[in-house]
């Protein structure tokens, strides 16, 4: 299979990675009614995920497994991307940390420009806010449901 | 994505969806998406363009009157 990745972008995304602190682990919903942009993205996952041993990457088929599709709240959205923060615990079981971070669709064009930005954002475990929008945020006692459509460029 | 570092700090009561409009056209027609970056707050609220955090802010306190 052609690689998506080309030199010039695998170079710059090595530099990038080099930045990695923190591990991350990218789940991947999966779905058959989607089938070719799913095995796009699969590709695309796997190629970013081989240029750092901080990103690890699993492929979870939403048609076999709903109730994990429910539980990441990604059902019917294939291919979904659930990009996390992997830790492990002091008996060196995996710690997963659920940020609320989502993309949805083939991460191409600016959403591929999202995705390393994700990752970068959730191997540092900082959110980067100001002051006044991060005490803003921890202080909301109601669900807030941000939904940010782009284009792939 | 201004969105992504929202959630961070409150994944608990957060979800942030960055949606491709071409891939979930269906859905991006519903809200009647036409520029991007489009930002829907709780299926109501809208923030068209990428805005700066001060402006995402005066969004998000009109959303919940707070």
């Amino acid at each position: 299979m052609t690689e998506l990745l080309n030199d010039s972008i695998v170079k710059q995304l090595e530099d990038f990675f080099g930045q990695l602190t923190g591990e991350v682990k990218i789940f991947l919903f999966t779905s058959r009614d989607k089938q070719e942009a799913c095995e796009t993205t699969s590709q695309l996952l796997f190629e970013v995920s081989s240029l750092s041993p901080k990103i690890s990457m699993i492929v979870v088929d939403s048609d076999a497994k709903p109730s994990l599709a429910r539980q990441y709240q990604v059902e019917g959205k294939a291919p979904a991307l659930v990009i996390t923060a992997l830790d492990k615990t002091a008996d060196g079981s995996e710690q997963i940390t659920d940020y609320g971070i989502r993309l949805l669709g083939v991460p191409a064009g600016h959403e591929f420009g999202t995705l390393i930005q994700d990752i970068l954002l959730v191997s540092g475990r900082n959110s980067g806010l100001s002051d006044e929008l991060r005490a803003y945020v921890q202080g909301l006692s109601e669900p807030l449901h941000l939904e940010v459509f782009a284009t792939p460029g | 994505m201004l969105a992504h570092q929202i959630a961070m700090e409150n994944p608990a009561m957060v979800l942030a969806e960055g949606i491709s409009a071409q891939d979930f056209y269906e859905l991006a027609s519903e809200y009647g998406v036409s520029g991007v970056p489009d930002t829907v707050i709780n299926g109501k609220g809208r923030v068209v363009g990428a805005v700066p955090e001060k402006q995402m802010l005066s969004q998000l306190m009109k959303q919940f009157n707070k």
